[in-house]
């Protein structure tokens, strides 16, 4: 009887496995935690590391023999065991929530991105592209919020600060796509990597490369635009009140930003998964590789673009978000529309 | 200190000992959103009654406590009050000593505008690269002054009637190799920082002090001489060896953070030229005149003036018949900047994130105003 029901459930599980092993790999692995997880790691890792060379310095030393790998590990960890502060007064499930929100949502927007032609968690057609911008659009108004229920001043304004900053740059951001999805005729992320087989999008919409690049970088608050952070006049915006794992939360938020922006950068102008044959690995002209190697180029050069400038002001950023990015993103969209008819592309 | 009263539609925030680098202060700050509306330097955090420490030590004792007055700037500082008490007691320095007391002098007030340019690249943002270089390339000017005086901080080097010990062998020459490098270091800081498309958005037209305000408002040092106003008093009232030296008042027409900031990293420039020369034309001779250690002094009333990296610091000493001073009275240039800070808001618009950058232009340096 009892073989019975274990042989059951073996087979049930076997055949589960063989069925969904390809969702379950997605889930778990690519677009998925161990990708998410990993990449906060490494970024961390590698991040630390560069700054120390940049800085004449070394970087982590002791935990792992030299290369400090495990420092990310024991930090991690110690974000774990600290006690959790809770401002007075504050309803302590909406505090908390939030900086589970913002490492958390952004990575719903993951499961759109291919990475290769049959390697899409959720294949919704031509709805990637607008899905995309919807889940990013809604993870601004986290931090907003995780301001507010800070009850701090520094939260308050950095919470300002993020819906200022995020307003200016994400018009620019659609409409590229906007340029993006009408050169390619489709909506589709797929469809749209698929277009750039014989030439990436950088090439001939070269502005709203520009714009899109400077787009990523001001969507995951990295250095020249970490504007709601600024701790020189905002000790950490609208992260101050939170510590524990729940600042440990908000600084994956960053990273997982990144990675979603990122990717559809390079989904959209880096020809994504497209790339040159490698016969001696084993890539083709379609490949995953393609994918995590243009990421991999990208974190580098964010990374040394951190070491190289300082903070912009508010109303700097705001300057270049409204009167030059905005504007230029029209005139390539104009630009797209008349290549188009004089059926360039 | 009881909180000033605030209008009800701006809100009160603290520039606080929470920033990096507020230092030992609390700075409060009614903004309206981003607009800053008034600054309140709320200082005397450090007061530790240097002013009262001095009048119970005798002469010599009192050089200890008044150098740690600025930790980073302590040659100047000592040289003040060892110069009031040279005036006061009526006591001889050979020449050999004034060169070697400039060499110090100059040596100690690049490193403390190191430390001030370095963190003017951190206040405009996390913007590691230059202060760690610069807290890196001070370690060449330690080490001399390790070498000469015995400590890397807080020398106690200068003594009425001369310096406490003479040139090391070959010390001439390691001078000119430490310029060399730190020449080299300086074109670096040049496209780093100062060029930098980021920093120069900052910087430029932040704060903008104008020659009339500079003076009414009694700013001094670099923050004066940002202004436009040719003003130092190493030139004006040459102590030292500084009649000798060969060196240019250095100012900047522009009035905003950027010309302090340039200020200092020309100035260092300078200080470089002044240590090659006293390296290659330090004339011999003996270093001290003998101070005899229980001196009684006579009733009477000095002011000395030195050009400290901050500014010029006036020390005011009375003495009484007795071997201590009997009152010291100490003018610090941090203090007479941070009331120039305070209305920096007034007379140009300013925001929040120009708070740092503003502050670090003055280079405050809070120990020293609260003395």
């Amino acid at each position: 009887m009892n073989v019975n029901i274990l042989a059951s459930i073996w087979n049930y599980a076997t055949e589960f496995l063989a069925v969904n092993a390809k969702p379950l790999l997605q889930i778990y692995v690519l677009p998925g935690l161990i990708f998410i997880l990993g990449f906060a790691i490494i970024a961390v890792w590698f991040e630390r590391k560069f700054l120390a060379r940049a800085m004449l310095r070394v970087g982590p030393y002791y935990c792992g023999k030299r290369s400090g790998v495990l420092q990310v590990f024991a930090d991690f960890l110690k974000l774990f065991m600290k006690e959790i502060i809770v401002p007075k007064d504050m309803n302590f499930l909406f505090f908390a929530a939030m900086p589970v929100l913002v490492s958390t949502v952004p990575a719903l927007a993951l499961i759109l991105i291919p990475f290769d032609a049959n390697w899409v968690l959720w294949d919704i057609g031509s709805l990637g592209l607008p899905m995309f911008f919807a889940i990013a659009g809604i993870a601004p108004l986290i931090p907003i919020f995780a301001g507010w229920a800070s009850n701090n001043k520094y939260g308050f304004i950095g919470a300002f600060r993020v819906a200022y900053m995020y307003i200016s740059a994400e018009i620019p951001l659609v409409i590229c796509g906007a340029a993006v999805a009408i050169m390619a005729g489709s909506f589709d992320l797929v469809e749209i990597v698929q277009a750039q087989r014989n030439m990436w999008f950088a090439v001939p919409q070269f502005i709203g490369f520009v714009i899109f690049f400077l787009g990523v970088i001001i969507e995951s608050e990295r250095t020249p635009f970490d504007i709601p952070v600024a701790e020189v006049e905002l000790v950490l915006g609208w992260r101050t009140e939170y510590s524990g794992i729940l600042f440990g939360f908000t600084m994956m938020a960053e990273y997982v930003m990144f990675q979603a922006w990122t990717l559809l950068f390079i989904t959209l102008y880096l020809g994504g998964f497209n790339g040159p044959v490698l016969g001696f690995l084993g890539v083709t002209g379609s490949h995953i590789f393609w994918m995590l190697a243009k990421f991999a180029f990208m974190v580098v050069l964010i990374v040394l673009i951190r070491t190289v400038y300082p903070r912009l002001r508010l109303d700097q950023m705001l300057d270049l978000g409204w009167k030059y990015l905005t504007p230029l993103a029209l005139l390539n969209l104009a630009l797209v529309l008349g290549m188009k008819m004089l059926g360039v592309y | 200190m009881s909180e000033p009263t605030i209008t009800p539609d701006l809100m009160r925030i603290s520039w606080g000992p929470q920033h990096p680098m507020s230092g030992q202060t609390r700075i409060l700050l009614d903004v309206d959103g981003e607009k800053v509306h008034k600054i309140i330097a709320d200082l005397g955090f450090t007061h530790r009654g240097i002013e009262k420490i001095l009048e119970n030590r005798s002469f010599l004792q009192g050089i200890v406590p008044i150098e740690r007055m600025v930790m980073i700037d302590t040659a100047n500082i000592g040289l003040g009050y060892v110069m009031a008490i040279e005036e006061s007691l009526g006591i001889e320095v050979p020449e050999r000593a004034h060169w070697i007391r400039s060499l110090v002098c100059e040596l100690s007030r690049i490193s403390s505008h190191l430390y001030a340019f370095g963190l003017q690249a951190e206040s405009t943002g996390y913007f590691p690269a230059v202060f760690l270089w610069t807290t890196t390339d001070r370690t060449v000017l330690l080490d001399l002054m390790e070498e000469l005086t015995g400590a890397r901080f807080s020398y106690n080097f200068f003594l009425p009637g001369g310096v406490m010990k003479d040139l090391t062998e070959g010390f001439e020459d390691r001078v000119i190799e430490g310029v060399q490098y730190l020449r080299k270091r300086f074109e670096d800081y040049w496209t780093a920082m100062i060029e930098n498309i980021v920093f120069e958005a900052r910087c430029n037209d932040v704060a903008v002090l104008k020659p009339e305000d500079a003076i009414r408002l009694g700013a001094t040092g670099p923050v004066l001489r940002g202004s436009g106003i040719s003003i130092d008093v190493r030139k004006d009232e040459p102590y030292a060896a500084y009649g000798d030296l060969d060196f240019e008042v250095i100012t900047e027409s522009a009035c905003d953070s950027m010309a302090r900031t340039k200020v200092r990293y020309r100035e260092i420039g300078q200080s470089l030229n002044m240590m090659e020369q006293v390296a290659n034309e330090i004339p011999g001779g003996p270093i001290r005149t003998r101070f005899p250690l229980f001196t009684r002094s006579k009733p009477g009333e000095v002011y000395s003036r030195v050009e400290t990296g901050r500014g010029e610091m006036g020390i005011h000493m009375f003495t009484a018949v007795g071997m201590n001073p009997y009152r010291v009275k100490i003018n610090s240039p941090t203090l007479r900047n941070m009331y120039v800070f305070e209305r920096l808001c007034e007379l140009d618009e300013m925001l929040m994130a120009d708070v740092p950058v503003v502050i670090n232009s003055i280079d405050p340096w809070y120990l020293d105003s609260d003395r």
